[in-house]
This record gives C-alpha cells, structure tokens and sequence, in this order.
C-alpha cells in the first residue's frame, strides 16, 4: 500500500491543494451532490410553475407534470454535484480549462470508486459492480414471483404487484444488467486489447456510467409510486392511458440507461476506429472488440428509437396528446413497430458481446486458433443488418398489415444462417482440442449448447403458426430465458471470471466457480426447460394465477427457481472473499495472446509504459514462432512498414 | 481493492497511437448526429403512420398552417448556416473579427429562429391535443426546436471562447465541430420543413 501512496503523491504533484471548510461543499463529489440535487430541484420547480401560471393553465400545480420534470432536473443536478459536468461547464463559460493532470485517474482506495473517475479501468469495474447490485435486485423479484406462481390461486401478492414484478425485473435485467455489464466489460479490456492507454473520451465515459444508478433508481422506486405494471415492453395505449405515474418513471429510466448506452457505444467506436496500436489492422482484432464494435454500432443506430417510443407514451401519458389514441386519429400499432425497431436489434446488442466473449474463452482454453476468423467477424456484420429487417416477428398477433408476415418470418429466419456459422465455428474451435475445462470455459461451453436451444426454439417462434399458437405463453418465457439467460447471462458470468484476475489482480477460488457452474446450470434447466411444455399447453405469461391443471409442474419450476437464485449466493461469495484475500493472480494466468493479458494484473494506471507493436493475429494458439504483439526491446519491423 | 499499483510505471500515460486519419471528436460529433438523425426518425415514422397509413388529411380541416412564415423562418436558419460557414474560414486564414463576427450572427439568427417559433405556437391556433396531427405537428417543430436550443447553447459557448481569444489558424476544432452539429440543425429543419409546411 505504502508505494501505491507514492504513485498517488507523484501524480499529484503541481496539482492544487484539496480544498477546506466550507469550499469543500464547491469541490465535485458527494458534499455537493446534495444542496446541487435541490437546487435544480428548485430551477425545475419553479420553471414549471412559471409557464403554467403564465400561460394560464389549470391547475397551475399538476403533481404529475411536477414529477415528470422533476425526473430530468434532480438527476441532472446530482450528476453536476459530483462532477460530471465541470470540465464542460469551465469550458463553455470560456474559462481556462485545465491541462489533465490525470487526477480523475487510477484508483488507490476504495473512495476512488464512488466518484467522477475518468480510469477505464475503474469506471469498468463501477459498471460491473453496478450491474451486479441490479442483477441481484431484479432476481429477488423473480423470486417473488415464482413464489406466488408456486400454487394456484392467490397468495402473496395481488394482481397490481404482481405485474409490477415482473415488469420491473425485466426493465432492470434489460436495462441495468445484460446492456451495461456487457458494457462495463467491454469498457475494462477493449482499451488494452487494442493497446490504447484509455478510451478516446474518458470524461464522457465517466458521466455515462453515473447516469445508470439514476436510471436504475428511478425504475426500482417506481414501487413507491403507484406503480409501472404494463409489462417492460410499455405497449401503448394501455401504458400511455391507464397507467399510474409508476410508468413515467419507467418512460424516464429507459431514457437514462438509453443516454447512458449511446455515450458508451460512441466511445468504442471512436476509441475502436482511431485509437488502436500500430500493427492492429480490423483483421487483427480480437473478435470481442469485433462484437463490442458491432454491438456499438447497432446501439447508436437503434437506441434512439426506443428513446423516441418512450417520449411518445410519456407525451400520451402526461400532455394527453394523440400519438397512440385511435380517437383522435392516432396510430394505436405505432408504438409497437418503433418500440420494436429498436427492441429487436436490442436483443443482438444483449448477445454480439457475449458471442465476443465466448470467442476468446473457448479459443484460449480450447488452445486452438478461432475457427473461420474472418467469417466470425463478418457473421457478426450480417447479424447487424439483418437485425434491421426482422422487427414485426413481435407483432404477428397484433392486427398488423398482413403482408408484412411472411417477409418478417423469412428475414427472421435468415438471421439465423450467420448466427448458425458463429455455433459451428466454436464448435470446430473446440474440435480436437486440448481442453482446459475452468470455470470461464465452462461458462462458455454452458452458453454454446443452451444458446443452441433458446436459438432452436427462435426459429419455432418466427414461423407465424407457431407462433400465433405460443404467442403470450409460457413458451416464450421459456425462450427468452434461454436466449437472454443461458446466452447472455452465462457469457457475462464467463466473462467476470475469465478477467475476474486481470480486474482485481486475484485469483477465484476455482472449486466454487465450478459449484457455481453446475449449480446454476442445472438449476436453469429445471426452471425453465419445463415452461416449453407449459406453453404448448396454453398457460398464459404475465398472469398471476393459472388453472390447476398446470399446478405440479409450476411447485417443481418454483423449487427449481429458488435453488437457481440460491446458486447466485456461491458466485457473490467467491467474488467478495476472492476479491479480499484470494492468491495474487500472475499477469497471465491463462497464458492467452491478446494484449490485456501481456501487462500485470491489475494492470499500470495508464495501461502501457509504451504503446505494443501488433505483428499478428490474436489467436495464434499452437503455432510456432507466432506472437501477436511484441514490446519495446524486442520490436521488430514489419514488412508492410518496409514496403512503405 | 488490492492495488498493486507499482512506481516504476509511468505517471503520464503513453501517447496513443493514431490509426486513422479521421479527428476522434470529429468523428464522435458525427455518430452523434446519427444517433439524433435516428431519433428524429422515430418521429417521422409516427408522421409517417398517422398522415399516409391513417390518411390524416393535412392540415385537416379548421386548422391552417403558417407556411409564409415558417418559410421566412427558413431562410433566416440557412443563412445562418453560412455565417457559421464564414466564421470558420476566417479562423482558418487568421481572421479572429470574422470568427467573432460570423459566430454572432449566427447566434442572433438562430436565436430569431427560436422565438419566432414560440410566437408561432402561440398564435397558430391548435394545440398538441387537438387530434394526432396537432401531436404531430408540435412534436417534430418541438423536438427541432429542443435541437436548436442545444445549438444555441453550444453557440454561445463558442462566442464566448471567441471573444476570449480561444482560436487560433492551428487551433479551432472547437468551431469546426460546433460548427457541424449547426449545420445538422440546419439540414434537419429542412427537412421538417419540407414534410410539415410544403408537402
């Protein structure tokens, strides 16, 4: 710790003495989160108030209208109390702005994590703890719900609360776990696999992650108010008209966990696009920087649809205007077709990452050069186009023009020829490999065969007869979760502990990983496997109460559920107790190739004491002589730069 | 957290390698612009519902359109394209009073721009309740409107840096990049233009 405090003070040398007393309360930081979170409060208040009585409406206080501005001003406030916005603020009211100092850099102390840090590193490990606290919070209220399904008829919760379960689970899951921890991953490694020594923006990067507690707050404390219970999709008119205010705090959330996405997936593409070593062509990226720029893309194209949606039912909801009222001539489907818009390439924003993250893993442990590498990159293109053009398979059973039916179903199951050359690929990774089974492979062999299923039970659901016969099911419940749960989730999981050393400089304790694995594993399959057959037989999702006849087999998936909730307890467990006293981890346990692992664990505050030179793929397992980037000392020249 | 932060390292970082051509905030500024032409997108889709799918008559029928002044409107923003246009040039060859010049012009257009439009809410006669096109017509003129006042912002940030002495002929990104979120401004009600008022 004593050398850590040296680095710190070196850092701060000529930087100016931290302020005392009473200017405390000016510094950026917790002390003016506070009076900075009223004040703009106040401003919103009384703006509000001001064009209602100027403008003569009645009645002048509209607590609705109230809340709705509220959920823009406070947050803004508590993101200029601590600090996001004060290079800016300095910046446009012309002041001198500050050379960098790089004292928004590193952290040294547990503090360093719960303010405005500019570090990458820090900001990805914020993410994922983050995440983390949402994943826990949205699963107990699964495991709420599946309390109350447990026996027919009527127990715990009524039938408000319950849609607001499983509403809210869904919108935290979505929103404030599989996005942003895919996110706070990729934020960690991206910047040193592309040898950079931070992301081209850090100061946006810092104010893109603090906008999600804002945003997860606000949909947790929609239970307080009376509450958002439409379902996390937020279908209007039913959202926009018969909805208490709970879901305008939805509306709001959505808009900053949206925000949020966009900044980080602006920062990739540019860190991405102008920041990588020399040597590292497109073609010699690792294949999670591949997704992760796929993904980016498809976030910064897409979100502002569903940003849009969300403002149009709020408009509905709070200013009675008529985007979605059949009355007064408004197009009652139009919600649906620009929620989905976004929402489908949604559901590849939730997965491109995690087909990243299992390219690495199953390469590394398997020892084995990725099978198909480019195709593995341009798969990955053709998902992001073809995501564009299958939106209305959501919609089969909503009244839509008709004709739209068949070219949805058939782009629909076009989508899965490249998604099949990504499973085939892993799969002829694997093949004749020499593998390594540890818990980040286990994880990743977990997602290939149940993605494999939820990806099956996909093709069943674009074909429009099956899926006017499951439509509203369990069936479905039992497909998302295979897809979002066993694909995206267990890629997260093997993500966390395939850089879990990298992050912390420790190692996990490998027999709880692997309990861990099994645990959830089988705890997954019990719990939903059976919800297939529910669904064939008709019991409806979103519905608090269901006939006797389906009474056995709910008791099994509601055991099953809580014994998967209660795996969760294993993974906390190891991450907390590794985290504090685990053996320190070498600086590449896995003896991988890409350039996260080629400096120590953690690694330095600023990445690399001098940028790598890239002379090759990033996979090159087995073959002799092969490297993928060589250090100062041992550079050699490229032929390429010798031609030039 | 175990920090093994070691003091050998560097207490500067690196200095990034450049692997393209293209200016790192230039380029943010335009997958930012394309995120707001999605936005926008999501709007004219809801136009694009409720006056062709719905076959909403337009404007229908007691409500009229101020289209002479919405047109006047017009042509005050594009001008003001072109004042921005100029200040950039004249920083490039050095003229610091032709940046001061051309970024207060374009800052009084657009803000002319601005309260015209309110004046025109005021007085048009509808409001966002009175059927969809009333929701449609606020909503697209009211989200431009939002965008023009985020420019308006940035303009004057921009204004006052130029009167500080900010840019130099070497250094002005801070102009050239404003400068196209402005034009963005420009195009993007253009295009609402076309779409609301003319066709």
């Amino acid at each position: 710790m004593t050398t850590a405090t040296t680095a710190h003070d070196e850092l701060h040398a000529g930087a100016a003495p931290p302020p005392h007393g009473w200017r405390r309360l000016l510094a950026p930081g917790w002390l003016r989160v506070p009076w900075m979170s009223a004040l703009f409060f106040g401003i919103g208040l009384g703006i509000t108030l001001l064009v209602r009585w100027a403008e003569g409406w009645h009645p002048i206080w509209d607590g609705q209208v109230i809340t709705t501005i509220e959920l823009v001003a406070v947050p803004f406030g508590f993101l200029a109390g601590i600090g996001g916005f004060d290079y800016w603020t300095r910046y446009a009211i012309g002041s001198p702005t500050q050379p960098e100092d790089h004292s928004g850099h590193g952290a040294y102390s547990w503090r360093d994590y719960f303010r405005i840090n500019t570090d990458h590193k820090v900001i990805g490990v914020q993410y994922v703890v983050t995440t983390i606290f949402f994943f826990v919070a949205a699963g107990l209220l699964a495991m709420i719900m599946r309390a109350e399904l447990a026996r027919p008829g009527m127990q715990f919760v009524g039938n408000q609360v319950f849609n607001e379960l499983f509403s809210v689970h869904a919108a935290l899951m979505i929103f404030l776990f599989i996005i942003p921890a895919f996110a706070g991953l990729g934020n960690y490694v991206i910047p040193l696999m592309i040898g950079a020594p931070d992301m081209a923006f850090p100061r946006l990067n810092a104010l893109s992650f603090w906008l999600l507690p804002v945003a997860g707050l606000l949909m947790l404390s929609s239970f307080f108010v009376p509450g958002f219970g439409c379902g996390w999709t937020g279908y209007a008119p039913l959202c926009s008209t018969h909805q208490e205010l709970g879901a305008v705090f939805f509306n709001m959330g959505v808009q900053w966990a949206g925000a949020s996405s966009i900044m980080t997936a602006l920062n990739f593409l540019v860190t991405i696009i102008t920041m990588r070593a020399p040597g590292m062509t497109f073609w010699r990226l690792p294949l999670l920087v591949w997704a992760n720029f796929t993904t980016s893309l498809l976030v910064v194209i897409a979100t502002p649809f569903i940003a849009g949606s969300q403002f149009m039912t709020m408009f509905d909801h709070i200013m009675h205007t008529n985007f979605f009222n059949y009355e007064a001539h408004g197009y009652v489907l139009g919600y649906q077709h620009i929620f989905w818009f976004y929402s489908h390439p949604a559901v590849y924003i939730m997965m491109l990452p995690g087909f990243g993250i299992a390219s690495e893993v199953i390469s590394t442990f398997a020892r084995k050069p990725i099978f198909g590498y480019r195709l593995m990159a341009l798969s990955l293109m053709a998902i992001l186009v073809l995501g564009f053009s299958v939106w209305a398979h959501h919609m089969f059973v909503s009244g839509m023009a008709p004709w739209l039916r068949v070219p949805m179903m058939v782009t629909s199951v076009v989508i899965a020829v490249p998604t099949g050359i990504k499973v085939f690929s892993w799969l002829a990774t694997l093949w004749e490999g020499k593998l390594n089974f540890s818990t980040p492979m286990l994880f990743a062999l977990g997602f290939v065969s149940m993605f494999v299923i939820g990806g099956l039970s996909g093709i069943y659901l674009a074909a429009v007869p099956i899926d006017i016969h499951v439509s509203d099911t369990y069936f479905v419940v039992a497909h998302i979760h295979y897809v979002l749960f066993g694909g995206s989730l267990f890629t997260i999981f093997a993500g966390i502990y395939y850089w879990f050393p990298k992050m912390t400089g420790r190692m996990y304790d490998e027999r709880l990983g692997k309990l861990h694995f099994w645990l959830t594993f089988i705890g997954f399959n019990a719990t939903f496997f059976p919800m297939h057959y529910l669904g064939i037989q008709g019991m409806p999702r979103r519905v608090s109460d269901y006939a006797p006849r389906f009474a056995d087999l709910n008791f099994f998936i509601s055991i099953a559920s809580f014994f998967l909730g209660a795996s969760t307890l294993v993974f906390l467990y190891n991450m907390i107790v590794s985290w504090a006293r685990g053996a320190p981890a070498p600086a590449n346990p896995w003896r991988a190739h890409t350039l996260e692992w080629q400096v120590s664990s953690p690694p330095p505050v600023f990445n690399f004491d001098e940028i790598p030179q890239v002379v090759g793929g990033p996979y090159e397992y087995g073959v002799p002589g092969a490297r993928h980037a060589v250090f100062n000392g041992d550079r050699v020249i490229e032929e390429e730069e010798v031609n030039v | 957290m175990s920090a093994h932060a070691e003091t050998q390292h560097a207490a500067h970082p690196p200095v990034a390698h450049q692997s393209s051509r293209v200016d790192a905030r230039t380029l943010g500024m335009f997958l930012f612009i394309a995120s707001e032409v999605m936005l926008f997108g999501s709007f004219f889709t809801a136009y694009f519902f409720i006056r062709v799918v719905n076959h909403q008559p337009w404007p229908p029928h007691p409500f009229h359109l101020p289209v002479f002044v919405a047109f006047v409107n017009t042509a005050i923003l594009v001008t003001s394209s072109f004042t921005m246009h100029w200040s950039l040039q004249s920083i490039k060859r050095g003229n610091r009073v032709g940046l001061q010049a051309g970024l207060t012009l374009t800052l009084l257009m657009g803000l002319t721009f601005l309260l015209t439009q309110l004046l025109e809410y005021a007085r048009i006669g509808f409001t966002p309740h009175d059927q969809a096109f009333g929701t449609i017509f606020f909503s697209l003129t009211g989200l431009h409107g939002a965008h023009v006042l985020v420019g308006l912002t940035i303009l004057a940030a921009m204004t006052t840096r130029a009167y500080r002495g900010h840019f130099s002929p070497e250094a002005h990104n801070g102009v050239e990049i404003g400068g196209i979120y402005w034009h963005f401004v420009d195009v993007m009600w253009i295009i609402v233009f076309t779409t609301v008022y003319v066709l």
